[in-house]
């Protein structure tokens, strides 16, 4: 089931099943996270339009104290067993300096460390905004 | 639109396995149990359409991505290693010019 034909061999595929709101049919993205060691970014690029990609953060460098509660029909869904299962990422929007640049704390990507499925879920928790300042923490 | 009429506990069927069942009603405010498939999405719709703008925002192509990525840490390294919160009232080293 291993597909790499364009990608790295070692590079992560992640299956989002449910797609991506406002990107119905993309469905798998690689994660790249060669920008050097000391970058806290990664990237996810489509694998079915390699001209899409986004850029990811885990949460943990700019935001130490978020965390996620997942329902069980999610938990289900990524065929997590145990919390330290799940990787969290964060949708980054780069501005032209970090200050100008958020992340997408409503929205987290999940994904099951050792299958690779991920979703992007939505915090019903008040308080989570899409647009957070990455030096808001 | 299809309307359908239903009661507390009763369901809709929506294609082979899908199945929406009303939980509880209690006012104007509807509980509904949504039973789907992993690869529907299930969403309220304001958050949704709040997701859909946010991704299509953030979204960019792997060489702008590279580009942008680059041009910020080239920015940070002329900084230098400054720390973000110097207002300690110790003596910060000045930048090399």
């Amino acid at each position: 089931m291993t597909q790499t034909s364009d990608v790295l061999e070692d590079t992560p595929i992640l299956r989002f099943a449910a797609g991506l709101p406002g990107f119905a049919g993309t469905h798998r993205f690689a994660l790249i996270e060669a920008f050097g060691c000391e970058s806290p970014f990664a990237l996810l690029r489509s694998v079915e339009d390699p001209d899409l990609a986004f850029v990811v953060t885990h949460s943990a460098p700019f935001f130490p104290n978020y965390s996620i509660d997942l329902d069980d029909a999610e938990v289900e869904r990524l065929g997590l067993v145990t919390s330290d299962d799940a990787i969290v990422l964060l949708i980054v929007t780069l501005g032209s300096t970090l200050e100008d640049s958020t992340a997408n704390l409503l929205g987290p990507i999940v994904v099951n460390r050792t299958t690779c499925e991920a979703m992007q879920v939505v915090l019903s928790d008040p308080g989570r905004d899409a647009k957070t300042p990455l030096l808001a923490a | 639109m299809l309307v359908v009429t239903r009661r507390s506990e009763q369901s809709t069927v929506i294609g082979d396995d899908i199945v929406v069942t009303v939980l509880e009603i209690r006012g104007d405010s509807v509980r509904l149990g949504i039973q789907a498939p992993g690869e529907v999405g299930v969403y309220r719709e304001e958050v949704y359409v709040e997701l859909e703008r946010a991704n299509r925002d953030s979204a960019t192509s792997p060489a702008a991505a590279v580009v942008q990525l680059a041009a910020l840490k080239e920015r940070r390294d002329r900084r230098g290693a400054r720390p973000r919160r110097a207002s300690t009232g110790a003596q910060a080293p000045r930048a090399q010019a």
